[in-house]
């Protein structure tokens, strides 16, 4: 969801702004924040559709209205902020409020860190611990994995939690490098999306993967296309990781991780089609 | 999506329904007599734009979370073409300067003194201007659904949310097309009628919406409307019975942009300028999806319904803002900001505790039954 993201991103500014301090001081609360919010959305809307078996159409839908009340939450709480402490929270710049570290904006250093922390946290949490396991079992196949004996019903709830607190911390480092504004989540959610199903879905390296080409071709790509074609191509900054994922599921129709690399490699490397089944 | 209750609930939905409809008739006639005929404009046009995603998403079960691209079709084929056209019958600059924000409106003013001359003019040129808007739209809905067709459920969905952004922000930044950031004027049709211009677009764009209803209505219930539910409820069966899943989906898809472009043709017209900028995902997706789950998914009446309750409860926010929220403006907080929260509100109320919305789904027969049992007697004649 993403106005997950700009809450995370304007509890780091209210902190910041009324506390003081450095930004990167509040990200633990940026976390349960984060989360808190991904349990309400759990218990409150994904939870009785599950059980009632609902559509994929159905689930999506319902969290974009979650999504939207969200947001209209947001612009309040950012009316409410210039109201009462005389702020200016509809553009903020996250970097006035960094600390140099070697002659550059710390977050160059600390974020990347942060970031890669947390995938490790994550890849080791989902490969070595029976919970992290169970997980996946349940996102690749419910039914088999509740047969097994797996609660799904928890690894859900946990998985909303991660996302959450993950959506939120994520929106907290966007804003050190662009302007925070209410409706950034709004305007960058078709790229989330595009990222995670241009990695394809169900698949935490997938949406790595998918999240890494699509932020790559927004700025590398486009500043690269730049160069070649002048400036008037930067304003479809938007546009090129959109085409490159339309193109990417016309030839996998289910995302980069649907390829079957290990079939290919085999043909490549002589053997006979269907010679291993 | 068929209602399979017991005889009880069928009754209750049936008083549900009947109580619920003459309320939306007296609340639309009270607000008519209330409000500004703008309103009910803007009415006729979201009624359009919602059958058209009945039509794909209700009764084809396509998840088409990227409407907003064919109404972007619709408003930059009107706001492009024929406007141009015009220039060039009399003689004024016609390529790329049209758009240009230092041109474009001494242009259009001309072309409206023309178009005010003769009714014969303006209605060719309405009429150029729906066929331009319905043509862009099928195009665009066909160009969509070549990567689109094969993709499954969420993948779908998602890419043509993200098509549908992608068309925005092109028209955005496309100078040459509606002038990228700064809107280009559209040539008005309605001018001729002067002062009476309002009341003049009401009855039309009604006309237009109730064309497209029965339209929409006897499609549905040809075999091409039986063939999508099919394809909706069990494609694999549908597959097995025949039917080119591919075909029948990409016809869906064309039929609904065309519509919902002829909506956002519509629209332009009556704003008089298309700014790209102000076609947003939100008020040309996320709403005819809420009006269309509380109308009910798969019901063309509901449609109506829903975008007349809705609309109504969107302007009532808007216009008693002062009174009614005023507690929220002591503390510095707008209430407009309530419309976003109404709007998610509305699809997960909707979603959580009225799943089939107010008129739900009725699979009624596909003949009447007296030539149903005809039929049945001269097939017994034939094999007899």
């Amino acid at each position: 969801v993403a106005s997950m993201a700009t809450i995370g991103f304007y509890v780091i500014y209210t902190g910041v702004t009324l506390f003081g301090g450095l930004p990167y001081q509040y990200y633990p609360f940026v976390l349960i924040v984060g989360a808190i919010t991904g349990v309400i959305c759990y218990y409150g809307l994904n939870r009785p559709l599950l059980y009632r078996k609902a559509a994929e159409t159905t689930l999506m839908m319902s969290t974009l209205g979650y999504d939207l009340v969200l947001l209209s939450l947001i612009q309040m709480y950012a009316d409410f902020l210039t109201y009462n402490f005389k702020l200016f929270p509809r553009r903020v710049t996250m970097s006035l409020f960094d600390f140099e570290l070697f002659g550059e904006r710390a977050a160059a250093f600390i974020l990347p860190i942060i970031a890669i922390a947390c995938l490790t946290i994550l890849h080791f949490f989902l490969t070595k611990t029976k919970f992290g396991i169970a997980m996946r079992a349940t996102i690749e196949n419910p039914t088999l994995a509740g047969a097994s004996g797996i609660n799904s019903d928890r690894v859900y709830l946990v998985s909303w939690i991660i996302s959450g607190g993950m959506a939120a911390l994520g929106g907290s480092f966007m804003a050190m490098a662009m302007t925070g504004t209410p409706v950034m989540g709004m305007y960058t959610i078709p790229l989330m999306f595009a990222g995670a199903i241009l990695g394809g879905l169900g698949n935490i390296y997938g949406g790595i993967l998918g999240g890494m080409v699509i932020g790559l071709t927004e700025y590398a790509g486009v500043y690269l296309l730049a160069q070649q074609f002048g400036p008037w191509i930067l304003g479809y900054r938007m546009g090129i990781p959109l085409f490159i994922m339309a193109a990417t599921l016309l030839i996998f129709p289910r995302g980069l991780s649907g390829i079957p690399l290990g079939k290919i490699i085999k043909n490549l490397t002589g053997q006979k089609r269907g010679a291993s089944a | 999506m068929i209602t399979n209750g017991s005889s009880g609930d069928k009754f209750k939905g049936f008083i549900a329904s009947r109580i619920v409809f003459v309320l939306a008739i007296i609340i639309a006639l009270l607000a008519f007599l209330y409000f500004s005929r703008g309103i009910s404009i803007i009415l006729t046009i979201l009624i359009q734009v919602t059958m058209s995603l009945n039509l794909e998403s209700g009764y084809s079960g396509i998840p088409q979370f990227g409407r907003v691209a064919a109404v972007i079709a619709g408003a930059f084929a009107v706001g492009a073409i024929p406007g141009r056209i015009m220039a060039a019958f009399m003689g004024l600059p016609a390529g790329a300067e049209y758009a240009s924000d230092t041109v474009n409106f001494k242009l259009v003013p001309q072309i409206n003194a023309v178009l005010a001359s003769s009714w014969l003019i303006s209605l060719g040129f309405l009429i150029m201007c729906l066929v331009l808007a319905g043509l862009s739209g099928a195009l665009i809905g066909w160009l969509i659904s070549r990567p689109a067709i094969r993709l499954k459920e969420g993948y779908l969905g998602i890419s043509m949310l993200a098509i549908g952004d992608f068309f925005m922000w092109v028209g955005h930044n496309w100078k040459l097309l509606v002038g990228g950031s700064t809107p280009v004027n559209v040539p008005d049709p309605f001018r001729v009628f002067g002062a009476d211009r309002f009341n003049v677009i009401v009855p039309v764009f009604f006309v237009i919406a109730v064309l497209i209803f029965i339209y929409l209505n006897k499609l549905t219930q040809s075999p091409f409307g039986r063939n999508l539910r099919m394809l909706r409820d069990n494609d694999l069966s549908a597959n097995a019975a025949g039917l080119n899943i591919v075909k029948v989906r990409t016809q869906a898809l064309v039929i609904g942009a065309a519509i919902a472009a002829i909506g956002g043709g519509l629209y332009v017209i009556y704003t008089g300028s298309v700014a790209a900028i102000g076609l947003t995902r939100l008020t040309f997706t996320f709403w005819p999806w809420a009006y269309m789950m509380l109308g009910g998914i798969g019901s063309n009446i509901g449609v109506f319904l829903g975008v007349f309750l809705l609309t109504i409860l969107r302007t009532m926010i808007i216009i008693f803002r002062s009174t009614w929220f005023g507690f929220l403006m002591q503390v510095g907080i707008d209430p407009l900001w309530l419309e976003y929260t109404l709007l998610g509100a509305v699809i997960i109320i909707v979603i959580l505790f009225m799943p089939h919305g107010l008129v739900p789904e009725k699979i009624a027969p596909m003949l009447p039954s007296k030539r149903i049992k005809k039929v049945l007697a001269d097939r017994q004649a034939v094999s007899e």
